[in-house]
């Protein structure tokens, strides 16, 4: 009886790692295929066009030549310009969103209630609906074809301002009561002692801002359409559509755009799975 | 606990600020701005529901509501079961979980945009390497995104490729937070795996399944950027999705009042089906 249910939980581990294995190939494959094409010499990209072979997967001539090819054209631009949009986000979104987390969790103060459901409405409010809109506005300030459009729409973050809130809620009031009788002020709690706790939330917030930014689409498409303030994201997908010619150089920028995304994602992903666990846990 | 009333206020200035001015002011510029329209000689006047109305009379607008409906119908439950079951999947401790856990997250490092050119490449007719697997295999090339029958199950399948694993990641959390005691409880009674999941894994699951819900509901209404970069929602309208629509009508036609129009009813849709997701699970907790 034992040795039944023993080889039927063996039989149920081996088709849950086949299960997943074959989940994880579907999903990693075509990453693995992009990333070993911007290696391949131009002409080897489709040389199996239509056929599959150990080729398609196997890149046996490598070079670096579409990279070589992206540095000339405007693609460093872009690379920078996604990257400084992308820092500056993160960094003033973790300042002005962990400050309205440290209010709602420390403090009790009249509209607390209504001003917290607002934030939580405004992160069920997805961003792409209020594209168009936001464009009006934008233009009425004048602000289209600017860093500012791009960076500031995506710092407050009703999302991260409700992470900060659930982590600052756990530490003991205890505490700030004790640095208040020694004379700190709030700033001085908030900086010296709340911020340096958080940091797993923190760097989860970070890789959540930076991954939404470095994502960004629609919005740079319509509000930053000339040549000096175009996004990684709209040079890929531009060249895309207008010179299919360049294959090898088309691989090269998305590679370097999953690859520069990969980087800050390996490092803070163990912190973003438990501080989901933690926030879902409301 | 604070000494003076204005601290918390000026604490919270910043990100309240932020949100008012690129949140909850775009939905006020919708609404008023789609009852306004434009003159031949460039005026803005008020027109009350005309754009509201244009649209009502327009198959365009139908048509496209419609896809998006469709296309949502089918999306949404697909994904959240597809997440549902990689997370349980990967629930369980054992071995190499953790890299499983990290190889099905690894899409979302891949930007939509460059989802949809990449796999636009690969589900090619003639050079991809998709066809060229089913050549090998014995099966006959597939247009996909070419075809007006198989461009929306396409999309379905590609934005699920790159989504289900962000979604795993909130139903995982919920799943780790469900108490081993009622676990080791249906062990000692001798509960069947399917008993323990209908009746201990999903009502503990009814609130990470119902934010997972809303929250996908709400992205896929939104989905723009493989219709702009690989059908243009073709062929034959077939890809047509509502967020496309306002973009051309903003910035193909130049119809400001349509398109915000098209954004306030997109809006407008997201809210009421927000609200029925919810109450469709409140309703069942209620008979557990």
């Amino acid at each position: 009886m034992n040795d039944v249910v023993a080889s039927s939980s063996r039989l149920m581990t081996v088709l849950r790692y086949a299960a997943l294995i074959v989940i994880a190939v579907v999903l990693l494959l075509p990453v693995y295929w992009l990333i070993m094409s911007s290696f391949r010499p131009a002409e080897q990209i489709f040389a199996n066009s239509g056929r599959f072979g150990i080729e398609t997967l196997i890149p046996f001539e490598l070079t670096l030549q579409n990279y070589r090819d992206i540095l000339a054209g405007g693609f460093p631009r872009a690379l920078f310009n996604s990257l400084f949009v992308s820092f500056m986000t993160v960094a003033l979104g973790i300042l002005v969103n962990s400050m309205a987390g440290f209010a709602f969790a420390v403090f009790d103060f009249p509209f607390k209630r209504t001003l917290f459901v607002a934030v939580l409405l405004s992160f069920m409010m997805p961003f792409e609906a209020i594209v168009i809109p936001l464009y009006v506005l934008m233009r009425k300030l004048g602000w289209i074809d600017t860093y500012a459009a791009l960076i500031a729409p995506d710092i407050a973050s009703g999302i991260v301002i409700f992470l900060f809130r659930q982590f600052f809620a756990q530490i003991p009031k205890e505490i700030y009561e004790a640095a208040r009788i020694d004379g700190a002020n709030w700033w001085q709690i908030y900086r010296r002692m709340t911020m340096p706790l958080s940091w797993p939330t923190a760097a989860t917030a970070s890789l959540m801002m930076f991954i939404h930014q470095w994502d960004a689409f629609f919005w740079p498409l319509v509000a930053a359409s000339s040549p000096d303030l175009t996004v990684i994201q709209v040079a890929i997908a531009r060249n895309m559509t207008l010179e299919q010619s360049n294959w090898g150089a088309l691989f090269a920028s998305a590679s370097t755009a999953v690859l520069v995304a990969l980087v800050p994602f390996l490092i803070l992903q163990r912190y973003y799975i438990q501080t989901v666990a933690l926030g879902s846990d409301r | 606990m604070s000494n003076r009333w204005w601290v918390p206020y000026l604490f919270l200035a910043p990100a309240l600020a932020g949100l008012l001015l690129f949140r909850f002011t775009p939905i006020g510029i919708a609404l008023i701005g789609s009852v306004f329209g434009e003159t031949i000689r460039g005026d803005t006047v008020f027109q009350g529901f005309k754009n509201y109305l244009d649209l009502m009379g327009d198959p365009t607008f139908w048509a496209s509501l419609k896809t998006t409906i469709l296309f949502n119908l089918i999306v949404n439950p697909l994904q959240v079961f597809c997440a549902l079951v990689l997370a349980m999947l990967v629930r369980r401790p054992g071995r190499f979980i953790d890299i499983f856990r990290v190889s099905f997250l690894l899409p979302m490092t891949v930007s939509i945009a460059i989802t949809s050119v990449l796999w636009n490449i690969l589900l090619d007719p003639t050079l991809g390497p998709v066809n060229g697997f089913l050549r090998w295999i014995g099966l006959p090339a597939q247009p996909f995104f070419r075809s007006p029958d198989q461009a929306l199950p396409t999309l379905i399948a590609v934005v699920s490729w790159k989504g289900v694993g962000y979604w795993m990641v909130f139903l995982l959390a919920g799943l780790l937070a469900i108490p081993k005691e009622l676990d080791e409880a249906a062990d000692l009674d001798g509960v069947s795996a399917w008993q323990r999941f209908r009746f201990i894994t999903l009502p503990m699951m009814r609130r990470p399944l119902a934010f997972v819900l809303v929250a996908d509901t709400a992205a896929n209404f939104l989905l723009f950027a493989p219709v702009y970069v690989i059908t243009h929602g073709g062929p034959n309208e077939s890809t047509h999705l509502l967020m496309f629509e306002s973009y051309q009508s903003a910035f193909a036609f130049l119809n400001h009042g349509r398109s915000l129009a098209i954004s306030t009813v997109i809006l407008t849709i997201i809210l009421i089906t927000a609200l029925f997701e919810l109450r469709l699970f409140n309703t069942k907790k209620g008979e557990a």
